[in-house]
């Protein structure tokens, strides 16, 4: 056989493959449009991106870096993850295709990507969930104040003076990688532990528990000094004491009561090296020598539990489960997540004083970007003429009071999109004009049926951080819906785009029209067409969120259409169909909330405790107690890694049998001395 | 915003390399055997033995005219045609927005064409932001690996300047921490929130209340003797703790527990330095603080207030010698700060910065840029106010302006718009408009200031010398 003969039979089998693959690619596409709940193939995914990216995604030098032309199966995704999330993200938001271009129906879109995320799904969580290292951070701003002022008992907010902290990660300012130890923080901890413990061993309330009531005629201070700190110190370190520390501290009181014989001072003093010491500052867990993950600690997860749900320290209740080795227990867990999550109301309507707050409120602050209330964001004065502390006091709380309500109640995480009910203080009310008895407190109150409020849209101080300090922006509002809701953040304009004047609100009508001029040029488009359409809808709003029908005697237009056609006209319009893309909403409230919960940036892997808490959450009615129980189960929240980073748990320890075997793990710590001061 | 590549290797951390480290205690065979843990460390001070430390503080600098550096940094960079001065040399004309120094002329220097290579990639303001001092390029990060990849010039003063003073540094601000983390571009925001970093991941934290300022200042020269014994004590339990958390952690993780053991040894330092003692005589601050002169408690309502109040707080740091370093940064990277207090001006100022060549715009621009230079007038009239022997302490200053990017509409760091003011003791040619050929490094200023500060400094990040002309 000659070599040519070879080639020719090569050759032909080659065209021959070709032209079978481009004929089951047509009929691919030809069945994409005909029968679009069928869920996609490889093949099919393949026969997408030629139709609809490959134009500008391939050659020598692709739209964004990305080429597509080698795209061939499920496995080219699983080899780039993140490229691919991108361009799910992209695809699923409508912003590509461009406009402009070739764009597939709704289905093959939600088809295509559905396909990306299973794919992604496949690649990374088949070998089992990797839990992220054992945790090692500062106690942020707010969890040193709300810690200080569990342990002392005292109403003090002892953390007034620390540098603020910033964000990192999934957004939180309780990420680990940014919270950092300068020496500012050092000589600020020093100063809040005198002031806390001055207040707390001069306050009749909370006196008792440091000094001896009555020194008896046999009075015997170092003993007494030790039943102090044997009751102070494994709560201020959230976990038994070790051997030497009780004589290290005791040691630390009889240096001061030698010099002058006061009990107080030298108690204090002893206190107060507690209170700086890094075993107090910081949650610190126990490094895993082990090869693989194994679970946290009982006192470990105590505190995982408290600075999630209270951003402070465990409590008493929680210490004994630890002590008693049960906290691993499914059930106990579940049990414990609504006992934390409770808050009160009264007849009234009033919620005062729950723990959980904290939490709602770290939480909503950043996720939503509220806390740049007063800070970043501060009204211009030509706007703000209404605008006092009252009012921006309401402003800030609502949407916490809200989410705090969510919490308590167990109600469906869908009330973020749209609700019959909100939190209204006195100002508040006014400024939306619900009529009904208010206070200075929030109340929550049932709303008026006329769409106007209901759901985070409605909300000012959300209205307000996502305008311009002296007009709204409909493009920062559409980006902030893509953003917050849907994690689709739009990238930046690309260089050498000069950015569109949205003009003065002297011109309302030509701020609309001008942002026309987004969709006409296929740069702007990919993004702005569904960004600055979302923010029309918000247009009833102005700065402060007040409802307005006109803007300088013209009628406001807040109609606005998504690159699939789909039209709307107002925000009531808008919210139902922010509604129809729950499953896109949940997932990514829950990715946030997980980034919360782990305190540090997700992965790849920790999407696919994502994606299974999404299928538990559309089950059981998106109620706010699934998503917080199945993240405090799963296993990123209960296990450490252990050397070997890359090691999985594939099939974790059922909480309910574990008990044991945690208690195991948590060989190293004894339980609890009983040894409290009679009163 | 640009949005560039990152190139294939950044540049690493220079001043580990660095002859001109200012104190090395701490041999170069250590620094390597200890790698990942030694590149950690904030100060390497950490690894001098306790009575090393204290040797320092007995070689007290009795010279009664210490030369201090500060660096003052401004977001959003500024107009470009109204900030250039026409002339150079020593009879150069000051342009409109440098016209508020018109009294400060003799002792100012307009430096033109200096730019910052390394903060040429990433995002157009947090790479130029944590970059300004460091003359690095920062890993893009939400936060996970962040680092600055070098230290800033100041803190390599701070190390050189710190046995003589209770506070090594201090580092100043008006915003809190910017929240968030900027998903746009990959930046967490607290890169756009620091400017001083003691090492590659330690960015330090600032003070934003003067009243704040004031406190820590009049406690060095107050201190109460009677706490100072047991505040020892104290602080040998707290590091004992720190020692015994650090034997128990994997080498990965011993970096957070190093900044707090840093932390508290600064706080040991000041210590020692107030405690008449074996190392010689307690610290005491050249001119007296005077409690009356206390700034409010509540923070002022008014920006140009609270932007004032700070700047007499350097002022008063750098007349006690309290500290011979400061930073402040005059807002954060994209500050949005609404200037309309200022007439004529309705944009925020990122806003205005983004002028699009709009001839409004480009007004409230330059208005904002011009208040910005009033306030460092201020502080520079202010330190001249002060007498210092037959000098003033602005004569024994340097006092650096500057933004991280050229025009708020380009983002680049091409001749970036970079002032000094002072004499730095005599070792500064001030008075003078010094245009330099196209990009050349600003690192390179930085060599000179540090030479002046006293460093024996060859060499600062990318640097390829000190900066000509700069120098007497």
């Amino acid at each position: 056989m000659s070599s040519r003969f070879v080639l020719s039979i090569c050759t032909t089998a080659l065209l021959l493959t070709r032209a079978m693959g481009d004929e089951t690619e047509s009929v691919a596409v030809d069945e994409l449009r005909s029968a679009p709940s069928v869920a996609m193939t490889d093949v099919m995914a393949v026969a997408f991106v030629k139709r609809y990216c490959i134009d500008c995604h391939s050659a020598s030098d692709p739209e964004a870096d990305l080429n597509l032309a080698s795209f061939a199966s499920t496995a080219d995704v699983a080899a780039s993850i993140k490229q691919w999330n991108k361009i799910s993200e992209r695809v699923g938001g409508d912003q590509m295709p461009p406009e402009g271009s070739d764009a597939p129906p709704q289905s093959s879109r939600q088809a295509f990507v559905d396909w990306i995320r299973k794919s992604i799904h496949a690649a990374t969580c088949d070998d089992g969930i990797t839990p992220g290292p054992p945790q090692l951070r500062r106690l942020n701003q707010d969890e040193y104040a709300n810690t200080v002022r569990d342990l002392l008992g005292i109403q003090i907010n002892a953390g007034h003076a620390l540098p603020a902290d910033g964000a990192g990660g999934e957004g939180f300012d309780n990420a680990s990688e940014t919270l950092f130890f300068s020496p500012i923080h050092a000589e600020k901890y020093f100063d809040a532990a005198n002031v806390a413990l001055s207040h707390a061993l001069t306050n009749p309330d909370t006196r008792d528990r440091f000094i001896p009531a009555k020194p008896a005629e046999d009075f015997q201070p170092l003993a007494e000094a030790r039943v102090v700190l044997a009751d102070f110190l494994p709560k201020a370190f959230r976990r038994p004491l070790r051997d030497a520390e009780l004589d290290e501290y005791t040691q630390l009181f009889a240096l001061a009561y030698d010099e002058d014989g006061e009990f107080a001072s030298a108690i204090q003093f002893a206190l107060r090296a507690a209170l700086v010491s890094p075993k107090f500052l910081f949650l610190w867990e126990e490094p895993n020598s082990q090869e693989g993950p194994v679970l946290v600690s009982q006192f470990e997860l105590a505190s995982r539990l408290s600075y999630f749900l209270w951003a402070s320290m465990p409590d008493a209740k929680l210490m004994e489960l630890a002590a008693g080795g049960q906290l691993h227990d499914e059930q106990v867990l579940a049990g414990q997540v609504a006992r934390m999550l409770r808050s009160d109301i009264s007849t009234e309507g009033l919620r005062r004083g729950a723990k959980v707050r904290n939490f709602a409120a770290s939480f909503t602050e950043q996720w939503l970007g509220t806390r740049a209330l007063g800070r970043e964001f501060q009204p211009d004065p030509v706007v703000s003429e209404h605008y006092d502390s009252e009012l921006a006091g309401g402003m800030k709380y609502e949407p916490v009071f809200f989410f705090e309500d969510l919490l308590a109640d167990n109600r469906s995480l869908l009330n973020l999109i749209d609700a019959d009910f909100t939190y209204l203080n006195k100002r508040l009310a006014n400024h939306y004009q619900v009529p009904g008895e208010f206070r200075e407190q929030p109340k929550k109150v049932e709303l008026p049926a006329d769409g106007h409020r209901g759901g985070l849209l409605g909300m000012s101080a959300i209205l307000a951080v996502s305008s311009r300090p002296y007009r709204t922006s409909p493009v920062l509002r559409g980006k902030w819906i893509m953003d917050t809701f849907f994690g689709t953040s739009p990238p930046p304009p690309p260089p050498n785009v000069g950015a569109l004047d949205e003009g003065d609100l002297a011109v309302p009508t030509s701020l609309r029209e001008r942002l026309e001029q987004h969709r006409a040029d296929p740069a702007c488009a990919s993004c702005h067409a569904t960004m600055d359409q979302l923010g029309f809808g918000l247009e009833n709003y102005d700065v402060l969120g007040r409802w307005r029908t006109e803007v300088d005697g013209i009628p406001v237009d807040a109609r606005g259409e998504l690159p699939d056609g789909t039209a709307f006209d107002g925000p009531a319009a808008l919210k139902r169909l922010l509604l129809d893309r729950k499953q896109q909403f949940i997932r990514h409230l829950t990715s946030k909330m997980l980034g919360y919960a782990l305190a540090r940036e997700l992965t790849n892997e920790d999407d696919c405790v994502v994606e299974d808490i999404v299928a538990e959450l559309e089950e059981n009615d998106y109620r706010s107690h699934t998503l917080i129980v199945e993240i405090v189960k799963s296993v990123l929240f209960r296990y450490k890694q252990g050397q070997n980073r890359q090691a999985a748990v594939v099939h974790p320890t059922p909480a309910a049998a574990n008990s044991d075997a945690a208690a195991q793990l948590s060989g190293q710590h004894q339980p609890l001395e009983e040894n409290r001061r009679d009163k | 915003m640009t949005n560039k590549a990152l190139p294939q290797t950044s540049p690493q951390a220079v001043y580990l390399d660095d002859p001109g480290q200012c104190r090395s205690h701490v041999s170069r065979r250590t620094l390597l055997r200890g790698a990942g843990a030694a590149l950690a460390l904030p100060w390497l001070e950490a690894m001098m033995p306790r009575t090393a430390r204290a040797s320092n503080v007995a070689e007290k600098d009795h010279s009664d005219s210490p030369i201090r550096m500060a660096a003052l940094f401004v977001p959003n960079g500024v107009r470009q045609d109204a900030w250039t001065p026409e002339s150079e040399g020593r009879e150069f004309t000051l342009s409109p927005t440098l016209e508020p120094l018109a009294e400060l002329k003799d002792q100012l220097l307009v430096l033109t064409n200096l730019w910052n290579q390394a903060s040429d990639f990433g995002d157009g303001h947090y790479v130029k932001t944590s970059g300004f001092l460091t003359c690095t390029t920062i890993n893009k990060s939400l936060g996970i690996d962040l680092n600055c990849n070098g230290r800033s010039m100041d803190q390599v003063a701070a190390a050189h300047s710190s046995a003589h003073t209770p506070l090594p540094s201090l580092e100043l601000g008006i915003d809190p921490v910017t929240t968030g983390v900027d998903t746009n571009v990959g930046y967490t925001r607290v890169y756009g929130s620091h400017i001083a970093w003691s090492g590659p991941t330690s960015p330090l934290a600032r003070e934003l209340n003067p009243r704040y300022v004031f406190e820590r200042i009049f406690r060095a020269a107050h201190p109460r003797q009677e706490t100072l014994k047991r505040d020892a004590q104290l602080l040998d339990r707290v590091l004992g703790d720190a020692k015994e958390l650090q034997r128990r952690l994997g080498a990965s993780d011993r970096q957070r527990m190093d900044e707090y053991l840093q932390s508290v040894r600064s706080i040991e330092q000041r210590l020692q330095h107030q405690q008449e003692g074996k190392h010689g005589s307690a610290w005491k601050p050249i001119v007296d603080v005077d409690i009356k002169k206390r700034p409010p408690g509540e923070l002022p309502d008014q920006h140009e207030e609270h932007v004032r109040l700070m700047l007499d707080m350097i002022a008063l740091a750098f007349q006690t010698d309290t500290t011979r370093v400061c930073t402040f940064m005059f807002g954060n990277a994209v500050s949005g700060r609404n200037f309309s207090f200022l007439e004529g001006v309705t944009a925020g100022h990122h806003d205005a910065s983004h002028h699009e060549n709009n001839e409004d715009k480009l007004r409230q621009y330059q208005r904002i840029n011009r208040w910005h230079v009033e306030q460092y007038a201020y502080l520079l009239g202010k330190l001249r106010n002060m007498q210092e022997r037959e000098t003033t302490v602005l004569d024994n200053s340097m006092i650096l302006y500057g933004s991280g990017l050229r025009d708020g509409n380009g983002h680049n760091p091409h001749n970036l718009p970079i002032l000094v003011g002072g004499r730095g003791g005599g070792s500064l040619a001030a008075g003078q408009h010094l245009s330099y050929s196209r990009d050349t490094p600003l690192a390179n200023l930085y060599t000179a200031m540090l030479k002046a500060f006293g460093c024996d400094t060859k060499s600062f990040a990318d640097s390829t010398g000190a900066l000509v002309n700069v120098l007497t």
